[in-house]
């Protein structure tokens, strides 16, 4: 068994005192005394023992420790009495505690973070120029050639997010990948180290490799390999091509850009095997574009972001620069756009650089996620008040055993410092829970506000700000529910008129008491409606989004995503309308399928941004109309259920061999015509004399393509049977759920086209509600967090009513003895239960309607909406306070008057 | 000056009093707490009588500031008794003890015996 160390000092000194005893026995009887005399004798001068072994024990310096586990023991056998509160504050602090850090982690992760790298700071984006028609900052690969030479001594790294790639891995079903393309100086330039192998060096980019070098991130590694040793020297198959593992990165390095990490880097040059689908803009048709070679060494494609090391003092001199080299892409960009006004303005442009956050996700998530952490620090705060009052009643059930210790001697202090322990107890339980919670939470929270389209991914480590908020949440808990009301409660003498027997008419309870658990249990109901209010509030703005009219049929459509970028399509597109028209005669045969067309847009975010020119405009003859481009087949229109508001629909007979036509959504029409009739005009790409090319023969209704919540784009439709090329979606019109099609329509397209696969069927909706992910974060959150309070709300009332009105029993049973009806006494209870109600509903409606006021920009509805929240808020929480005192309201009814007067 | 503030000065002086002749009593030969007790009790002819209250928690004090070290051996009654010896360190602590003892009676002395100067 284990023995303490002071077990045996304690004995040894027990047997020192005891020799000393009988030496001074033993010479009192040689002395000739009587021994039982001479022991008394020398009983009477050794004195206390117990104090001198006390006294003794003081002076070991350890005597805190054994206190100190004393006290523990004392303070576990407590808890353990009181398993209701305990669970409670167990739970109450799990739950506080850990939101907080559950929120905070990814706060951090997304807002605070910086890359995990030597000298962040140091690291920019170039911003050379805007490219024309996606504004995005990419320059093509001749440019960054020439930027890099120019100055040797400055890392400069480009890179190209492509598509997702498939990865065949020996023996294994293939997976898919995020894929990022990168220059070869791009890990040595950010100073990323490995965790096994090498990364990228210049002969990386050799073209034309029989198999190439691919740098895995390291946590894709470990799932797909085991351990990052492991993926070393593995031969894989990427879209194709073979690759062979050389290197795994550092496990916290998640690429450059936060919420997007790449599974894969590959060198640039892939790019050159046309392999790989890299997003790009150019000059236009007509600037010497040739999409189908190399891009290289190709100036009018723009496809590289740019990303450079530069301390911050020479930032200048190197951007003058690089103004001078980049003069010439400059011009030729130019030269492409007739408007003088931007002419003058893209030459007048200089480079700039951007921090490294600026990538949309801070400007994106800082606001729902600042909303979340207020959110998250109202339930710990109501956590808080709740364990606080609950304390206040526990410590007035225990009054009388406090005032007994007191009064046998026990310091105050140390009565404090008792019950402290008790608590640090629970807290140090309930942060532990917190921590695994908040781990847990904040990957789940991850999950929410990515979409169907976008999956985050942030680097989730614990960090030592993430401690610090926990150990500082971990202290303030204490405080404000042990430290303080126990402090209170003691120091002010509650004890000791508890130890009287002024029991009668609540007596042992002052009024200042009272009033201190009321305002603890209005507070708390304040926040409550705060959060249940918001919770309504982000609830509806979501239900709002995926409710509303978005020009299309969502709830019936299908879509179907084939994979036809594989050359023995995309080598011959003059086949593939007779392939679609297969495909839609196929799937229409289907039963419960109303209708079906092909689409070149895969999903959202699709419409490529194309410009147009109008014939015979005079004003608008040097400008580009920007809108979104599609192409689409026959019965698109009838498919997605797009009204075709004038005009025609594109029809069998529009074929390559006849006049191009085009089809103008309602907003793009009044962009380019106002309110004349489009119908028979003529629009291009280029400027006059080429701007031709398409007859307008429809004008279709607007439609919400980029997601529920954007609001309808100007879109040109084509017809893709005049311009053949490999669609991204076919979408089917269900007569029911689409979902229950989805397995006929993958066998239907199998017996089309057997070699045809198919990489996702989705529904409509799903895809349009894609981009709900901050709404629906904020919905689910703080729909949890309210019911949440409203629990903690039910428990505080019904943990103060009930000791108060245990406390009250004899009051009441004497009232009932003086006539009092059983109905009364609830009454009374009730009656106070309502006025604590009443005083949190009102403050926490008017904090209500300031917070939404305030949250406004995340919210949809109107001010009605939002004050309809607040009223059912509030109603649901004075029903839920009612019934929480109404149990003990009842059973203080039943105190049984002879039972009282016996007890007095 | 307040009550416990008399009442601790009393009890520094006595203590630090009490440190130099529990040292003196152990400065020839190791002894055990009853001894220690009779020897000071002996020498100061019945004046001084140290509690054993006094005592135990000096001797454990003395023994955490390694001044003494204890073992356990029988006495000559064949009793088991922890006997308590100085250590080097202790005996300097006794030296500069019964220095400074020295000063403070000698400056006592020469407050309270103004004429017996020279």
């Amino acid at each position: 068994m284990m023995r303490w160390p002071w077990e045996q000092a304690k004995e040894n000194l027990s047997e020192e005192l005891d020799a000393h005893l009988q030496m001074a026995i033993a010479e009192r009887v040689a002395d000739g005394e009587d021994p039982a005399q001479a022991r008394a004798a020398a009983l009477r001068q050794l004195g206390n023992v117990p104090l001198i072994e006390d006294a003794t024990r003081e002076r070991w310096g350890w005597l805190w420790l054994e206190n100190f586990l004393h006290d523990t023991r004392y303070a576990l056998r407590q808890l353990r009495r009181a398993p209701a509160f305990t669970a409670t504050a167990l739970l109450t602090l799990a739950f506080g505690i850990g939101a907080n850090l559950g929120v905070f982690q990814l706060l951090y992760a997304v807002v605070l973070a910086e890359l995990p790298i030597p000298h962040p700071e140091d690291v920019v984006r170039i911003h050379a120029a805007r490219t024309p028609f996606d504004q995005s900052w990419t320059v093509s690969y001749p440019a960054y050639q020439r930027l890099r030479a120019a100055t040797p001594d400055v890392p400069m790294m480009a890179t190209a997010y492509a598509e997702d790639a498939t990865l065949e891995l020996p023996n294994r079903a293939p997976i898919r990948g995020s894929c990022m393309l990168v220059s070869d100086n791009y890990f040595s330039g950010l100073g990323v180290v490995p965790a096994a192998g090498r990364l990228f060096v210049q002969t990386d980019e050799r073209m034309g490799q029989d198999e190439w070098p691919v740098v895995l991130r390291h946590d894709f590694a470990r799932t797909t390999f085991g351990t990052a040793q492991q993926a070393l020297g593995q031969h894989i198959v990427i879209n194709g091509r073979a690759f062979q593992v050389v290197g795994v990165t550092q496990q916290r390095f998640l690429g450059d850009v936060t919420g997007f990490p790449p599974d894969i880097w590959i060198p640039l040059a892939l790019e050159s095997t046309g392999a790989f689908a890299v997003p790009w803009d150019s000059l236009g048709p007509g600037y010497d574009v040739h999409l189908g070679k190399p891009w290289y060494n190709q100036p009018t494609i723009f496809w590289l972001s740019l990303t450079a090391r530069i301390p911050p003092k020479r930032r200048a001199a190197v951007l003058a620069h690089w103004d001078q080299v980049f003069r010439s892409d400059r011009e030729v960009m130019a030269e492409a756009t007739a408007d003088p006004a931007v002419k003058a303005a893209l030459l007048r442009a200089k480079i700039g650089t951007a921090a490294l956050s600026e990538n949309g996700m801070r400007e994106r998530f800082t606001v729902p996620l600042t909303l979340l952490m207020a959110l998250s620090a109202s339930i710990f705060l109501v956590g808080c008040l709740n364990l606080a009052n609950l304390q206040l009643a526990r410590l007035h059930a225990r009054a009388h055993e406090l005032s007994v210790s007191m009064a046998l001697g026990a310091n105050s202090g140390r009565l404090i410092r008792q019950i402290v322990l008790e608590d640090a107890l629970l807290v140090t339980g309930g942060s532990v829970g917190a921590f695994v919670l908040g781990r847990t939470a904040s990957s789940i929270l991850v999950r929410w506000a990515s979409s169907h389209n976008v999956l985050f991914a942030f680097d989730l480590h614990p960090n030592l700000p993430l401690a610090a908020l926990g150990v500082g949440l971990m202290l303030l808990s204490l405080l404000s529910f042990s430290i303080l009301p126990a402090t209170l409660f003691i120091r002010t003498g509650a004890v000791q008129t508890a130890g009287s027997r002024a029991k009668v008419a609540g007596i042992s309870q002052t009024a200042r008491q009272r009033l201190r658990s009321n305002v603890l249990l209005s507070t708390q109901v304040s926040l409550s409606l705060l959060l249940s209010t918001m919770s309504g509030c982000f609830a509806a703005t979501l239900v709002h989004w995926e409710t509303i009219d978005v020009g299309m049929d969502r709830e019936h459509v299908l879509i179907v995503r084939p994979e036809l970028h594989q050359s023995r399509y995309t080598d011959h597109p003059e086949m593939l309308p007779r392939l679609y028209s297969r495909i839609q005669e196929r799937l229409q045969a289907l039963p419960g399928v109303r209708s079906a067309a092909v689409e070149m847009c895969g999903g959202i975010h699709c419409g490529w941004i194309t410009a147009l020119y109008v014939h015979g405009r005079n004003y608008l003859r040097d400008v580009q109309v920007h809108g979104q481009e599609d192409h689409v087949g026959l019965g698109f229109f009838s498919t997605l259920g797009i009204p075709i508001l004038r005009g025609r629909d594109f029809s069998s007979s529009d074929t390559d061999r006849t006049q191009p036509v085009a089809i103008l959504s309602r907003s793009y029409a009044r962009q380019l015509f106002g309110d004349a009739d489009p119908i028979g005009q003529w629009v291009g790409y280029e400027p006059a004399p080429h701007d031709q090319k398409f007859l307008v023969v429809g004008e279709a209704a607007d439609a919400r393509v980029n997601g529920a919540e954007r609001e309808a784009p100007p879109v040109v439709y084509m017809d893709i049977n005049q311009i053949p090329a490999p669609v991204n979606s076919i979408r089917v019109r269900a007569v029911g759920d689409p979902r229950q099609l989805a397995e006929s329509v993958r066998q239907a397209l199998r017996e089309v086209d057997a070699t045809l696969p198919v990489d996702e069927i989705v529904p409509l909706s799903t895809e349009l509600d894609g981009d709900l992910g901050t709404e629906k974060l904020l919905a689910r959150l703080a729909g949890i967090y309210a019911s949440l309070t409203l629990l903690l709300v039910v428990i505080g009332f019904y943990g103060v009513m009930s000791s108060r009105t245990s406390r009250r029993r004899s009051e009441f049973g004497i009232r009932l003895a003086l006539g009092a009806t059983r109905r009364h006494i609830q009454l009374l209870i009730l009656g106070q239960t309502a006025r604590i109600l009443l005083a949190g509903i009102l403050p926490g409606a008017l904090l209500s309607v300031f917070a939404v006021r305030t949250a406004s920009h995340f919210l949809y509805g109107s001010t009605g909406a939002s004050l309809l929240a607040v009223v059912v808020a509030g109603l649901i929480l004075a029903l839920a306070g009612c019934v929480a005192a109404f149990i003990p309201a009842r059973r203080a009814a039943q105190a049984d008057p002879s039972e009282t007067l016996r007890l007095e | 000056m307040s009550d416990t503030a008399k009442y601790q000065n009393r009890i520094e002086l006595l203590q630090g009093t009490l440190d130099m002749l529990v040292l003196q009593a152990l400065l020839r030969e190791p002894m055990h707490g009853y001894a220690i007790a009779q020897i000071i009790r002996g020498r100061s002819g019945d004046v001084l009588t140290v509690e054993t209250g006094s005592l135990y928690p000096a001797l454990h004090r003395l023994e955490r500031q390694r001044w003494v070290k204890s073992e356990w051996k029988l006495t000559e009654s064949k009793q088991r008794a922890k006997y308590y010896q100085l250590t080097a360190r202790g005996k300097k602590q006794l030296a500069e003890d019964h220095q400074r003892w020295l000063r403070l009676v000698r400056a006592i002395s020469a407050v309270m015996e103004p004429e017996m100067q020279p």
